[in-house]
């Protein structure tokens, strides 16, 4: 579908929801729930907990919509936020009996660029970001990689590339810092 | 080993939205940055910021459908809109919507009793599932006007117990009655809901504080649900 009838559909809806409106909900539901969904799946790895967490991400969006600024906030962003904190969250709550493979920053591939679909963030936006991952150090890409797609915390990428907690900080901060200015230039 | 990086920083606030919208924060100071997203506007869209900043990387992820039940599970879990307004979300008009609607379905309850006498009409069944299990099994005897529940696999919470509703087309719960984890219980279809016990309307499971819900809507987690289908 095309992106800006896409975006303006689901923005149109979301708008509609603090009235009370549940076929708009719906219209969300339909046109997003399966990214929102794989969003979940990513975070969490296990099906069940993700159907958990994808309904209170609706019962979210739902309590929530009047929050949403479509001038300001491209509604997809605003979802894909919402599915990945209700992840985290849960996540964070079960996190005791949980199992993490080593990362090996060496082994992490440098192709970032492949993309699932294109048919809900625009190409360009999607080939800068990109663009800016690839110059940061390979350690680094790799810890932001940890904490964006497996909901790693500081602890959690310490342990697992085998750093101090501090030295892992460091590493975060500078390539979050880096990226703001290569996106900025 | 050389570093080109120029040392440019960023704001304290910056850094603490960027680490909080990458997710890499946790415990308490995660609580505490979700409590000035919700206090402190810039603070808000600075993550805000970030968050948009983040966003095309998520193009990765493998887009995955959802199970069809999904939305009835969602349907069922939404509460009253509060900042909603008219008739819709009048009390006043639901109770007398649903007295009227009540007396309509007793006298429907009375047709359909008699109905089935002569049809000898057959039970519907529901599998009510959640998170890749079957929780219960529901029998409806229409003509009895009862709902058999039988746990499968449901695991007991000490501090909820499980609340079963029906779901007819409009999508609205109606409070069937509680369950329990380790016995088989029978509950009488309240007459005003007997005639959406039809092929069409849904079984859910809700997990409410002891003694259930006293709003009329589930108030905790929709755990599960299940289609109403003729054996």
């Amino acid at each position: 579908m095309d992106l800006d009838a896409n975006r303006s559909l689901i923005a149109t809806a979301l708008g509609r929801i603090p009235a009370g409106d549940r076929a708009a909900l719906q219209t969300v539901y339909r046109l997003t729930s399966a990214k929102l969904f794989g969003v979940c799946l990513r975070i969490l790895g296990e099906r069940g907990e993700a159907e958990d967490v994808l309904q209170e991400v609706y019962v979210t969006v739902w309590r929530r919509a009047a929050d949403f600024d479509a001038s300001r906030a491209s509604p997809m962003t605003w979802l894909i936020a919402i599915a990945r904190n209700r992840s985290i969250d849960r996540l964070r709550a079960s996190r005791q009996n949980r199992k993490m493979d080593p990362i090996d920053a060496a082994a992490e591939i440098a192709d970032t660029a492949g993309g699932a679909d294109s048919a809900l963030e625009s190409a360009q936006e999607r080939a800068r970001l990109h663009g800016c991952l690839d110059g940061l150090a390979s350690h680094e890409r790799a810890a932001l990689r940890g904490a964006f797609f497996d909901g790693n915390t500081y602890e959690d990428l310490a342990a697992r590339m085998d750093v101090p907690l501090g030295t892992m900080k460091s590493w975060i901060r500078r390539a979050l810092i880096k990226l703001k200015a290569c996106l900025e230039q | 080993m050389t570093d080109t990086f120029d040392h440019r920083s960023l704001p304290e606030d910056e850094l603490l939205a960027a680490e909080y919208a990458l997710g890499v924060l946790a415990g308490a100071d995660r609580a505490a940055a979700e409590q000035r997203i919700a206090r402190e506007r810039t603070f808000a869209r600075l993550v805000a910021e970030w968050e948009e900043r983040l966003a095309p990387w998520t193009a990765e992820i493998v887009e995955v459908a959802p199970p069809p039940q999904m939305w009835d599970r969602i349907a069922v879990a939404l509460p009253a809109q509060a900042q909603g307004g008219g008739l819709w979300h009048s009390l006043t008009f639901w109770r007398g919507f649903s007295f009227a609607a009540g007396a309509l379905a007793a006298a429907c309850l009375t047709a359909l009793i008699y109905l089935g006498s002569i049809t000898q009409q057959q039970p519907l069944v529901a599998s009510i599932e959640g998170g890749g299990h079957r929780h219960f099994v529901a029998t409806i005897d229409a003509r009895r006007g009862t709902v058999a529940v039988v746990p499968a696999a449901f695991s007991a919470d000490p501090t909820r117990v499980p609340e079963l509703w029906l779901i007819p087309a409009d999508g609205k719960p109606r409070p069937v009655g509680l369950l329990r984890a380790d016995e088989t219980v029978t509950l009488t279809l309240p007459a005003e809901f007997a005639a959406f016990a039809k092929g069409d309307a849904v079984l859910a499971v809700s997990l409410e504080p002891p003694g259930g819900s006293t709003t009329g809507l589930p108030t905790g987690p929709v755990i599960a649900t299940g289609k109403l289908t003729s054996l």
